[in-house]
């Protein structure tokens, strides 16, 4: 593993399944954080930056669809991969549609896992290196011509959009 | 699965016995019911019929003999006259003494041809004059014989024999007349022909059949038809001397005879009228006929009846195969219902098992991670054992799924029993509905009402239709909602009602929601076949489902069983 660890947040509400997938990941060389429902994978979201969250679709409280809308409206930069047991992969499709990077039919290989955590983070990597190049060159413009009151504006803005 | 059935091998024979001994029975109904009253009352007919003939056969018997009587009263009568009128004539004793006979004959025979011969006695009992065919049987003596001393000690001045052969040794029959003047005593006697009687009688009788015949006090034949016997022989008529007139029964050669008898005036013979034939009046013909045309009715009512019991039969035959196909296919559309009902639940159940083995992968790659020296964990045996009681539970928790599932998909044959509602119920919710009510946010809350009365029905057709009731209000709603699955007893129905929050059913939809391959939910997800399979169950428990709903706020479907099944 690299310098630096990524971060997953895991949500399950089966618990044996939660924390041997947790002990395997970290044994692997990810940062993994536990959430047993939606409700919990939201607040602890709100407290720590994570890179990737995998999120069980059928959850008694709130479900993996709402747990994502969630996370991708309050975390811009946050990927999700959707966990499912579910028979149909309809829900898991639409999953996708909303803003999920991936899904991953239960059961699955742990290697499958790794390999779309390793695509998502690079995908990830990829999104904000562009993002921070664009970020680079609107300061850069704004830079360009105008006063250091309106500057410092629009760069509160943009770091009012980026979260 | 190995006892599982086929629907298509379900036991599908008719059995013939069954409808041999309805053929026979429908033959014995119909026969009491038309043949029989018909038997009956031709039998009251022809026995009313008989008994009217013989009382008018009877009847005309006994007035036959009457009349005949009568007649012949007034012909002995009228002969007396004759004699009467000779006797008391003034010139009688002139003729007399003139020894001028014949010319009272030649009167007589005016008269009547009956006469034969006449003569004259005085009272040494001496004929002394005769005219007739025989002359011979002048000068002798008849002081001896019967009718001369009857006629000599009576009053009466006439006497009548009975018919004897006398000193000419020929049947005939002797009319005498007395007269008294001056003390002396005079008597005229004439002998009558029976035969020309007899024929005189019979110009007067109607019938043929009927055989007249005269006998005498002691049952003598006095008169007679050939048939019957000879003249001063024993009759086999035996008329009582009262009443005078009457009916009397005789049997001649083994040949039963009714008579009607008649009694003279004049003298102590009796006519008798007789017949061998009872059906005298109407004749045998008519009676005869309607025999005939009532037999033929008979035969032909029993044709129809055949036919009759023939078609019922068939048609009993044809509603049971009909009634066997139509169980058959609702058969097939149960399991092909309840199969659908097992795919809707398909994605559910599939989560369910995915769970488990999710969990068994999962802790197996743990557990390799574990003893992997790569990862230089150090583990002992004793941290592994949570992870293998992991995989085990989870084995487990599959195969609960599996068998539960199974135990409902399974085809058997009705099994009707006492059931207890509340054990079917929740039974089914630890299945699998509970869980996947409980992760699709939905809340079951259960109301159940204790020591509920046992319902007969068949436990696997129940519980597919509480499930059907579950899975749409599952459908029903859309996000959170709730779910109440109560049980009751009113009387003498056990209720069992599924109540949902969910969308609600509008008057439209209300119409066809028990029709068949009636839905409402997206293509693929159900096959309209759900209510109306459970409709049917219901119904064959003899129960009812009864739907109330409101659209936006949530339906209620209530099961009503009977706890005294009268199907049973």
């Amino acid at each position: 593993m690299e310098e630096k660890k990524i971060k997953l947040l895991v949500v399950d509400d089966e618990v044996q399944f939660l924390d041997s997938i947790t002990k395997r990941l970290e044994l692997r060389g990810f940062e993994v954080t536990k959430a047993t429902n939606g409700t919990e994978a939201i607040d602890l979201a709100r407290k720590k930056k994570f890179d990737i969250a995998l999120v069980d679709l059928k959850m008694p409280g709130l479900d993996g669809k709402q747990v994502l809308e969630i996370l991708k409206s309050e975390h811009k930069y946050i990927e999700v991969i959707i966990l499912t047991g579910h028979g149909s992969l309809d829900s898991a499709v639409e999953c996708t549609k909303l803003g999920a990077f991936d899904y991953l039919p239960k059961p699955y290989e742990l290697e499958d896992l790794i390999l779309k955590l390793k695509e998502v983070y690079k995908a990830r990597l990829e999104k904000k290196f562009r993002d921070d190049k664009e970020k680079m060159d609107k300061i850069f413009q704004i830079a360009l011509g105008n006063s250091p009151i309106a500057i410092l504006e629009e760069l509160k803005k943009l770091d009012d959009e980026e979260k | 699965m190995s006892d599982t059935k086929n629907p298509n091998t379900l036991n599908f024979e008719i059995d013939e016995g069954k409808y041999k001994t309805l053929y026979r029975r429908q033959i014995f109904r119909l026969i009491l019911t038309y043949v029989l009253p018909l038997l009956l009352l031709i039998l009251f007919f022809q026995i009313e019929y008989d008994k009217i003939n013989k009382e008018s056969t009877i009847l005309h018997l006994k007035s036959t003999a009457e009349t005949q009587a009568q007649t012949l009263d007034l012909f002995l009568r009228e002969r007396v006259v004759n004699l009467l009128n000779l006797i008391d004539d003034p010139r009688f004793e002139e003729n007399i003494l003139k020894n001028n006979i014949d010319v009272f004959l030649d009167k007589l025979k005016k008269d009547s041809e009956a006469f034969i011969d006449i003569g004259y006695f005085d009272s040494s009992g001496i004929q002394n004059l005769y005219s007739g065919p025989f002359p011979n049987l002048r000068n002798i003596n008849y002081s001896k014989e019967q009718w001369f001393q009857t006629l000599i000690s009576n009053s009466q001045r006439y006497v009548i024999t009975d018919i004897y052969l006398g000193f000419r040794n020929l049947p005939h029959f002797t009319i005498a007349v007395k007269k008294y003047s001056n003390g002396k005593i005079s008597i005229l006697r004439a002998t009558l022909e029976p035969i020309k009687i007899y024929n005189f009688l019979l110009s007067t009788t109607v019938f043929r059949d009927v055989l007249i015949t005269l006998v005498n006090k002691e049952g003598k034949f006095q008169l007679t038809n050939p048939g019957l016997g000879k003249v001063l022989e024993t009759s086999p008529f035996r008329p009582p001397q009262e009443p005078k007139v009457g009916f009397s029964e005789a049997i001649i050669n083994g040949k039963t005879f009714d008579f009607g008898y008649c009694w003279l005036t004049q003298t102590n013979w009796c006519v008798i009228a007789s017949s061998e034939k009872q059906n005298l009046i109407v004749g045998s013909s008519f009676q005869k006929t309607t025999l005939i045309i009532s037999l033929f009715t008979i035969l032909f009512l029993t044709f129809v009846i055949f036919v009759r019991a023939k078609k019922i039969v068939e048609f009993e035959k044809e509603k049971e195969i009909a009634e066997m196909e139509k169980k058959l296919a609702r058969l097939q559309l149960e399991h092909a219902s309840k199969l659908a009902a097992v795919g809707e639940l398909a994605a559910g159940i599939a989560h369910e098992i995915n769970n488990p083995l999710a969990i068994i992968a999962s802790e197996a790659g743990l557990i390799k991670d574990l003893i992997n020296p790569d990862f230089k964990q150090n583990i002992t045996f004793s941290d592994l054992i949570p992870h293998l009681d992991n995989i085990q539970q989870s084995a487990f928790r599959a195969r609960d799924i599996t068998r539960k599932l199974m135990t409902f998909v399974r085809r058997d044959d009705l099994k009707l029993d006492y059931y207890d509602v509340n054990q079917i119920i929740n039974e089914l919710l630890e299945g699998f509905v509970e869980h996947e009510l409980f992760v699709s946010n939905i809340t079951l809350e259960k109301n159940l009402q204790p020591n509920l009365p046992k319902v007969w029905v068949d436990a696997n057709s129940l519980r597919q239709v509480i499930l059907n009731l579950l899975n749409n209000a599952k459908d029903a709603i859309t996000g959170q909602g709730k779910i109440t699955i109560s049980t009751f007893q009113d009387g003498e129905f056990v209720y069992i009602s599924v109540k949902d929050t969910g969308c609600g059913i509008s008057q439209e939809q209300m119409d066809k929601i028990f029709l068949p391959f009636y839905t409402t939910k997206p293509v693929g997800k159900g096959t309209g076949l759900g209510l109306s399979v459970s409709y049917n169950i219901i119904k064959s428990f003899g129960g009812t489902i009864r739907v109330e709903s409101i659209v936006g706020k949530g339906s209620k479907f209530t099961i009503v069983l009977p706890i005294q099944n009268k199907l049973q």
